[in-house]
């Protein structure tokens, strides 16, 4: 008997860490039907030619010195809570102590007629970002588009562009990035990406995928036809939660999970894209599948499971758009919903190449973007995080040089002198 | 094991950084290092008024960046200390967007074909800071235990 993991990436590889921390006994499993441990954000780099050993997420080595046994190329297809262990598609069954669900999530593929012809891809997996990609090389494809404009639909348009192919990108709603980050941001990332070539069409959706076996084109709803010998679906994703369900696990907009990352169901554990999280800016449960909350699930998951009480102290939204040249990041809220909201700019893009914007609410950081310069923006996480009054000093939230020297000296010399750096030291502050 | 700073004695002369980034350079010249290698600092010194302070890497106990890092390039050693390998970075800035000191940097050479993080390594194999050793002011100092 042992912990066992179903799933092989962030969260998986945070709880291994977290398990480790404290105990460095008990046998670990992974069980995982894809082939090996890779960055899934760095599946996009396959477009862009780098060979997959590239994505190597933690080589052997780790498993090895962490005494974790892999069962990989098979599906965990059921638990049985009663008995305790997990049962895969190949009639192994797994027993276990203490169960990590880190199943991730998936692509949401809206019911659009032609959608199961050849030619039509997701890019949530590295098996089908290669499959996508020898589709178009075999092909000699020469358009694509791509439906949706979220972090992973603009990655593949800026790399297809910039091999040369034709790119349309065909968004619902009425710019790219609507639901992370503000208009200014999302015209800042348009400009960029038609700088190599993607065409957008927002308010615009795709009614139908023509050609016979494969795709040759796609009619809009406004009635155009694109020709395309390829697509990608990117629509966002849906956590997977039907593993977790065969065991009667309490499912919400994702798996539920306590502060502990506890599921419903004693010694059941659940962490990553697959679970519903608090969102620390709202108090909200919602899906918020990003990588670096996964990995954070998966080590307080591991350390609850090893014994050690942890509370998970919750997330918020963190996102880079990694492959342009220009940087963009963002964390919160980008835009506000409402009136009782303050918004600081520091617009200076077309002059110095930066913009800079935050959101307060109630004298507290909720959000904020930079664009360009990017250094020293994580303060401004951690303002968020720990909900620290930044009333007397919002105005120089949105300068470049805002640093620790700004901050409270309680802050600093907590943090600094005494090196309160632990865990439950980035709790918001009473 | 860490560098501390010690604001009370900082005197924003700069010196920490002239030094970490005449260390970290391959020409070990301090002018070439910034003019020619285009290198940054790994210590930042930060000044409002009166107060000044250097700033670098925490090695927090419980690292974000270590988190947050998807190609794997932060790691944590058995000695508590954060590790960048700037080699396998892959520039998504995920670790400058969640350091709650700011002490991870972005790198982006002018041909754009260099990108990756950058952050205070104690001076590796070198075996003392540099920028504890170049502070005239006992601003900075080097802790072995904590």
């Amino acid at each position: 008997m042992g912990y066992v993991i179903v799933g092989n990436s962030a969260a998986a590889v945070g709880c291994i860490t977290g398990i480790r921390k404290v105990d460095k006994e008990t046998p670990i499993t992974v069980i995982s039907y894809e082939d090996f441990c890779y960055s899934k954000p760095m599946i996009g780099d396959i477009l862009d030619g780098a060979p997959r050993e590239h994505l190597t997420y933690r080589d052997k080595s780790f498993f090895e010195k962490n005494r974790v046994q892999q069962i990989l190329g098979h599906r965990a297809i059921s638990i049985n809570p009663e008995s305790k262990v997990v049962v895969l598609d190949s009639n192994e069954i797994v027993p276990y102590s203490k169960l990590l669900i880190a199943t991730g999530a998936r692509p949401f593929i809206p019911p659009i007629q032609g959608v199961e012809k050849e030619g039509v891809f997701t890019f949530t997996e590295l098996s089908e970002a290669e499959r996508f990609n020898s589709y178009l090389t075999e092909k000699g494809a020469q358009e694509v588009v791509v439906v949706g404009s979220g972090f992973i639909g603009l990655e593949v348009a800026y790399f297809l562009a910039k091999r040369g192919l034709k790119v349309s990108v065909v968004e619902l709603l009425e710019r790219s990035l609507a639901r992370a980050v503000d208009e200014r941001t999302s015209r800042i990332v348009e400009s960029l990406l038609r700088e190599v070539g993607v065409k957008f069409l927002f308010n615009e959706s795709v009614s139908e995928i023509l050609g016979e076996e494969k795709v040759s084109s796609v009619k809009l709803k406004s009635g155009k036809i694109l020709k395309a010998d390829g697509v990608v679906i990117a629509v966002g994703v849906r956590p997977n939660v039907e593993l977790a369900q065969t065991a009667k696990v309490k499912v919400n907009k994702g798996i539920e999970v306590s502060t502990k990352m506890e599921t419903s169901v004693n010694d059941i554990y659940a962490a990553g894209d697959c679970i519903e999280c608090i969102d620390i800016v709202d108090n909200t449960k919602k899906s918020i599948p990003l990588f670096p909350l996964a990995f954070e699930q998966g080590f307080i998951a591991g350390l609850n499971m090893a014994g050690r009480g942890v509370d998970y102290l919750g997330g918020l939204v963190l996102n880079s758009l990694k492959f342009l040249p220009v940087p963009v990041l963002n964390a919160g809220l980008a835009s506000p919903p409402d009136s009782s909201y303050e918004v600081l700019v520091n617009d200076k893009f077309e002059e110095r190449g930066f913009y800079r914007k935050v959101v307060l609410k109630e004298g507290r950081l909720v959000g904020f973007v930079a664009v360009g310069e990017i250094d020293r923006v994580g303060i401004l996480t951690n303002l968020i995080r720990q909900k620290i009054d930044v009333s007397s000093i919002k105005e120089r939230l949105v300068e470049l040089d805002f640093g620790l020297v700004d901050l409270p000296k309680w802050w600093r010399e907590e943090k600094l002198k005494e090196d309160r750096t632990a865990y439950k030291d980035w709790r918001a502050v009473k | 094991m860490k560098v501390y700073p010690i604001e009370e004695n900082c005197i924003s002369c700069r010196y920490c950084e002239v030094a970490c980034t005449m260390v970290h350079s391959a020409s070990k010249d301090p002018v070439k290092a910034y003019k020619l290698e285009g290198l940054l600092p790994r210590a930042t010194v930060e000044v409002k008024g009166a107060v000044s302070l250097s700033l670098m890497c925490r090695h927090c106990k419980h690292p974000f960046c270590f988190d947050s890092c998807i190609s794997g390039a932060i790691q944590v050693g058995e000695d508590g200390k954060v590790y960048l390998d700037e080699e396998r970075c892959v520039g998504c800035w995920n670790c400058v967007l969640v350091c709650p000191f700011g002490a991870a940097h972005p790198f982006i050479s002018d041909n754009e074909k260099k990108r990756h993080s950058f952050k205070c390594d104690l001076c590796g194999d070198r075996g003392f800071p540099a920028c504890v050793e170049a502070c005239p002011n006992r601003a900075l100092v080097y802790d072995f235990e904590r």
